[in-house]
């Protein structure tokens, strides 16, 4: 696993609030001012900020000042590192899976299927 | 469930019965030849208490390093459904969720496997009409031009 699941915690945490994808899908389409970010959202700039800071600590979000403002840019390597966490546990279930029903199938072909065991309480 | 905690999916069909594929979850001896062992790797330690309540712990030795999977069993209904809750300490505290929806067939089976990735991180739910691979996916594409 190449990614520290903690980190991939953290991003998982930052990318279930709507108000904070809304945020980094305005991004996605170029680097913003905090001032114009908080527009369209019905909150308080302070309310704003507060969902920016937890991007910030998610790295998802950078902020540079420029002059008196600060502006923010999107850093999609988080979001990458997650979808590919996400594809590798697909990954590796598909493995157990393929490998249970290849043991299964080893069991048949030896003629001794271990487990009629119908009366097993689980 | 409406959540859109990210999930991954896995469908498999068996040759093999319902009982026998159910079975093979909680038997420590078949549970160490395919569940959280890796090629490199060799299951060390495999305590199943299969019971609601009870906890298993499968321990995998990759490369003189033993990562723990551990989790508590909350549904055990033979042969349709399996849940537990699965950790492995090492890499994180969340706990995610994984059931398995077993389906007799004809012959054989149909094995679905849902992992919840730490289904309690947070408010998810809020936003169910988007799935969460449709969120990355999304977000993936909008971001496709940053390189």
């Amino acid at each position: 696993m190449e990614l520290a699941p903690q980190s991939l915690d953290v991003t998982l945490v930052a990318l279930a609030d709507p108000t904070r994808r809304a945020i980094l899908q305005r991004l996605s389409r170029g680097d913003a001012r905090v001032t114009d970010l908080a527009q369209p959202f019905a909150m308080s700039l302070n309310a704003v900020s507060k969902h920016i800071r937890m991007l910030e600590r998610a790295r998802l979000v950078r902020r540079r000042r420029v002059g008196r403002e600060h502006v923010l840019s999107l850093d999609p390597r988080p979001l990458r590192d997650a979808g590919a966490w996400i594809a590798e546990q697909h990954a590796a279930w598909t493995a157990r899976l393929e490998a249970l029903d290849a043991l299964l199938q080893a069991e048949d072909a030896a003629g001794s299927p271990s487990t009629p065991a119908e009366g097993r309480s689980p | 469930m409406t959540s859109t905690a990210p999930v991954v999916r896995v469908t498999h069909r068996f040759r093999a019965s319902a009982e026998r594929v159910f079975d093979a979850w909680l038997d420590p001896a078949m549970a160490r030849r395919f569940l959280f062992t890796t090629p490199t790797g060799e299951i060390v330690r495999a305590d199943i208490d299969a019971r609601v309540g009870g906890t298993f712990v499968l321990t995998d030795r990759r490369d003189g390093e033993d990562v723990e999977h551990t989790g508590e069993y909350l549904e055990l209904d033979r042969p349709r459904r399996l849940a537990f809750t699965f950790r492995v300490p090492k890499y994180s505290q969340a706990e995610d969720r994984v059931e398995i929806e077993i389906v007799p067939l004809e012959s054989g089976c149909e094995l679905t496997l849902t992992h919840t990735l730490a289904p309690e991180a947070a408010e998810w739910a809020d936003s169910a009409a988007e799935g969460w691979t449709g969120i990355l996916r999304g977000l993936a594409k909008a971001l496709g031009e940053e390189g």
